[in-house]
């Protein structure tokens, strides 16, 4: 055995920053296990999530919530979802393969991917220079989830709650994105 | 240009790319005697038609899914966009004459 152990970092080294009406904070103690449906396993799979999350399938564009874990579940593309929960350990599909078996094909999704939160009341400010999106609530309430493009770099984006949004990147390009928001932001706040 | 998908609704056209006729769903049947014809009818043979045209589109930066679009190719106006995968099974349940059960379609 080695006598050394090596620490993870995360995509942004714990990013956390403050501007005038808005917060950039990166999010680090979530888990992501894809979910990739076997042909015609739909139903079976829907029943082993209501089963152990007592949490359904979601349809395009919404969120799917449950308690256990503060899971969130949503769809990313046909046949396949993405599964985020409370977890910071380095097995996470074993977390979800204990509950749901073999009734699908688990990938672990978390160093893969960088979380960042927008919050505040300029969330929308800062955000509709780089996201083509509607986020109106109107047209894009609390609960709803959509794949897009920002700054050429594939974001999805979810509404989790009043004047909060969470931005879902990958971590290779993870600082790009960031330096995109952190202009944005900027650029929302008062000229002196 | 805006594509109105028909499970994420109306999304602007740089989220996709354009990935040529839709006449490429249509792939011969390799073991036909006049495959090699066929082939080289399918890889090179295109219409290219002033007004309404049928074409694949990937929606590479939203749900991974191919969608078949028809265009107006003079106008750009956009009259129907369906699942790719919902035309192909539709096409395969016509050729084995079971009833069509789509409709995904969005005008």
């Amino acid at each position: 055995m080695p006598d050394y152990t090596l620490t993870a970092s995360t995509p942004l080294d714990g990013y956390s920053r403050d501007f005038v009406g808005v917060s950039i904070h990166e999010v680090n103690d979530r888990a992501i296990v894809s979910i990739a449906v076997p042909k015609h396993g739909e139903r079976e799979l829907a029943k082993l999530l209501t089963s152990s999350y007592q949490i359904e399938l979601p349809k395009p564009g919404i969120l799917s919530v449950a308690s256990r874990d503060n899971v969130v579940l949503f769809n990313m593309a046909q046949d396949q979802y993405f599964l985020v929960f409370d977890y910071t350990g380095n097995t996470a599909t074993s977390v979800v393969r204990n509950l749901l078996g073999d009734t699908a094909y688990l990938t672990d999704q978390s160093d893969s991917y960088v979380w960042v939160r927008i919050s505040g009341t300029n969330s929308r400010c800062l955000l509709e220079r780089i996201c083509p999106l509607d986020i109106h609530p109107s047209v894009f309430p609390v609960g709803s989830v959509a794949r897009t493009v920002m700054e050429h770099l594939g974001t999805t984006i979810i509404h989790d709650a009043e004047d909060s949004f969470l931005l879902l990147s990958a971590r290779s390009s993870a600082h790009s994105f960031l330096e995109a928001i952190e202009t944005s932001a900027a650029n929302t706040e008062p000229v002196n | 240009m805006i594509i109105h998908h028909p499970l994420l609704g109306p999304r602007d056209a740089s989220e996709f790319v354009y990935k040529g006729d839709a006449s490429l769903i249509n792939r011969p049947d390799w073991q036909a005697d006049n495959a090699p014809e066929l082939f080289h009818d399918y890889l090179y043979l295109r219409d290219n038609p002033a007004g309404e045209h049928q074409e694949l589109w990937y929606h590479e930066q939203g749900d991974r899914s191919w969608l078949v679009v028809t265009r107006n190719t003079l106008t750009h106006d956009i009259t129907n966009v369906e699942l790719a995968r919902d035309v192909a099974f539709a096409k395969q349940a016509n050729k084995s004459g079971r009833v069509e059960k789509s409709g995904r379609g969005k005008k």
